[in-house]
């Protein structure tokens, strides 16, 4: 079972906006990060810490069957994310400042809210978190698509 | 203190169907809530309806969990439910979790988690789910107490109207404190008869505003919870005055011996064995009201709409057009598990629906076969409501009822429900002259000065066709087995129907 097109679609999206909002010289994967913790705060306002970290744990498990490389990566108790640094990345995507792994975690996060929730509620709560990234208008600034 | 004097109690819609007839208009703006009920009884259902029907972007609703359900698969089920607007979600309506601060702190630090909340928020509801479970030890009923009177303090203050659900035993409902602080109680009970689900609500209390008490059945459905009042939703509606208009029947004999007709806003009772014709007259009734351009509705327990539309069309009477025409609703009702409430609920929007003056009900005997065994003790009773109801705004009903015939008794119906009618009409079968003939009589006409004669008919292809004058030959015909009197022939004595008194 793989991430579905959309979703990765849309998970690139938000890595990219964050990736092109952030500071350039960060690393590339404190933008997983940034995305991966501001999921985390909308999500454990609706669903609790726990209910957030056991969504984040099995999507954790899921992208590990395609980066396998994310299996340095753990959720803690509190929902938080470790071991992103640890991560190789491959050099042709650095430049875009969105890693593979980041993609698939975060697009099997969204993927598994989808399952749940549904597509409605799953894009009301990402465009709640980014109102400017989550549409795919195309005429936004700052690196977003276009 | 005058009226105008007096504080403004706004009501707010329930958002579920029927619920704001029982509170009596919607529910008082700002009031502290409490709904409680056994798990699956519909309670959090029941505040999502009110949720939905009431958040706004400029005054949202807050929905607070608790421990229990976990609230992404409380969207996941409740988003199935035709009230639920994703898009309500999360400008209207936010959903925060409490469960980690319940978990680690006190009630302390949930009231001021909520606090927080509210203050930055401004919204117009908050819901608490459920707020028994931030209670683990028995001994902290106390905190609980406190925590609750607190709440309410402050989230009136706050503008807000609330709600807290709980999970309580019906037992739990006396003495409880914590009931006294709510405003209004709502009580959801769900219990299983034979193999039926019969589910009930009671407003236990509603302070600023009279609901309608009792219990009333709900169900739920894909739409949501909806509530069937005991006063079908007509209390507000006035009673018509007593009709002075008579109803024909398209029977001349017959509306002779009615003195004229049936009036108007009438309950009538025809009663009689199987295969004496109740369901033939029934339908001449309702096809010459709409013959008249009065909308009918026929309530059908024992045969579907389609023979019954054939069937009239057997004593040359179309149903079909009037269909088509709107002028004509057929209802066939068989629920097996549905309240008397909610049949009958079927039966008024219907009646709503075309603007019916006459209703049939054939028969009272199916109708309440139809009903989930659990909801029979309660047939005479709604009966009673809806008839009431019905011909209060107008309607003219006519039910039909099967009765054992004895010959030995003259009953008018196994239900006893004839107190529920103005006007009773019998069918019966009888002995005469080797033959099994069928006679006729008005047993009651509330208002009336009906005929006292004993009618010989037949049933023709054209409908019930009375015959001749009364019988005077015979007597004992009320038991169906007549002895010959040496009488001579009818014609003889004056008749004493109607006709005959006036012209003599």
């Amino acid at each position: 079972m793989t991430t579905l097109p959309e979703t990765r679609d849309l998970a690139q999206r938000l890595l990219t906006y964050e990736a092109n909002a952030g500071n350039t010289s960060e690393p590339v994967e404190s933008t997983t990060l940034r995305v991966y913790e501001k999921l985390r705060q909308s999500l454990g306002e609706l669903a609790g810490a726990a209910g957030f970290q056991s969504l984040a744990s099995r999507a954790l498990t899921l992208a590990r069957s395609e980066v396998p490389s994310l299996s340095a990566v753990q959720v803690a108790a509190d929902g938080n994310l470790q071991g992103m640094s640890t991560i190789g990345l491959p050099t042709d995507i650095e430049k875009d400042r969105v890693d593979e792994g980041g993609v698939i975690l975060i697009s099997r996060l969204l993927g598994l809210l989808l399952i749940f929730l549904g597509e409605a509620l799953t894009m009301n709560l990402v465009r709640d978190v980014w109102p400017d990234a989550a549409s795919d208008d195309g005429n936004s600034q700052d690196g977003r698509k276009t | 203190m005058s009226t105008q004097d007096k504080v403004k109690i706004n009501k707010l819609p329930t958002g579920v169907s029927g619920l704001d007839e029982i509170v009596g208009g919607g529910l008082p703006e700002f009031s502290f809530n409490i709904i409680a009920g056994a798990p699956g009884s519909g309670k959090t259902t029941l505040a999502h309806q009110f949720v939905f029907a009431n958040a706004t972007p400029e005054r949202p609703a807050l929905y607070f969990t608790v421990l229990g359900e976990s609230a992404i698969k409380m969207l996941r089920y409740q988003q199935q439910y035709t009230f639920f607007d994703p898009a309500k979600l999360p400008d209207s309506i936010r959903f925060i979790n409490l469960s980690q601060v319940v978990l680690e702190k006190d009630l302390g630090a949930v009231l001021e988690e909520i606090t927080k909340e509210v203050e930055k928020a401004n919204p117009a509801v908050v819901v608490v789910d459920s707020f028994r479970t931030m209670v683990r030890k028995p001994e902290s009923e106390m905190d609980l107490q406190s925590f609750i009177q607190r709440l309410a303090l402050f989230l009136a203050s706050w503008q807000a109207t609330t709600f807290l659900i709980g999970e309580y035993a019906e037992e739990e409902l006396r003495d409880n404190p914590i009931f006294t602080v709510a405003d209004g109680l709502f009580w959801l009970r769900q219990t299983a008869e034979r193999n039926s689900i019969v589910r009930k609500l009671q407003i236990i209390k509603l302070r600023g505003q009279a609901s309608v008490p009792g219990l009333h059945t709900f169900r739920i459905t894909e739409a949501g919870i909806q509530a069937f009042s005991r006063t079908f939703g007509l209390t507000a509606r006035v009673r018509n005055p007593i009709g002075q208009r008579r109803l024909s029947f398209g029977i001349p004999e017959l509306d002779k011996m009615l003195d004229g007709g049936v009036r108007e806003g009438d309950s009538v009772l025809v009663a009689g064995s199987s295969g004496t014709g109740k369901s033939v007259l029934a339908t001449q009734f309702i096809a010459e009201g709409i013959r008249k351009g009065e909308p009918g509705i026929v309530a059908v327990f024992e045969e579907r709409p389609q023979a019954y539309a054939e069937r009239a069309t057997s004593l040359g009477l179309d149903l079909e057009t009037p269909q088509k025409d709107g002028k004509l609703s057929i209802l066939y009702l068989r629920p097996l598990d549905l309240s008397v409430d909610e049949t009958m609920q079927s039966i008024l929007d219907a009646v709503q629906k075309i603007g019916a003056k006459r209703l049939v009900i054939d028969s009272l005997a199916g109708f309440e076969m139809a009903l989930s065994p659990g909801f029979r003790a309660d047939f005479r009773e709604s009966l009673y409501r809806m008839i009431f109801a019905l011909t209060g705004i107008g309607v003219t009903i006519l039910s039909t009822v099967e009765v054992d015939e004895s010959f030995t008794e003259f009953p008018f119906s196994t239900y006893s429900i004839s107190f529920l009618c103005d006007d009773i009409i019998r069918l019966r079968y009888v002995s005469i002259d080797g033959q099994l003939r069928k006679i006729m009589v008005v047993i009651k006409m509330r208002g009336g000065n009906h005929a006292k004669d004993i009618r010989e008919y037949e049933i023709t292809s054209e409908g019930v066709a009375i015959l001749g004058k009364r019988l005077i030959n015979y007597q004992g015909l009320i038991t169906g087995i007549p002895v010959h009197s040496d009488r001579s022939a009818q014609e003889e004595e004056p008749s004493h129907d109607l006709e005959t008194k006036k012209q003599t």
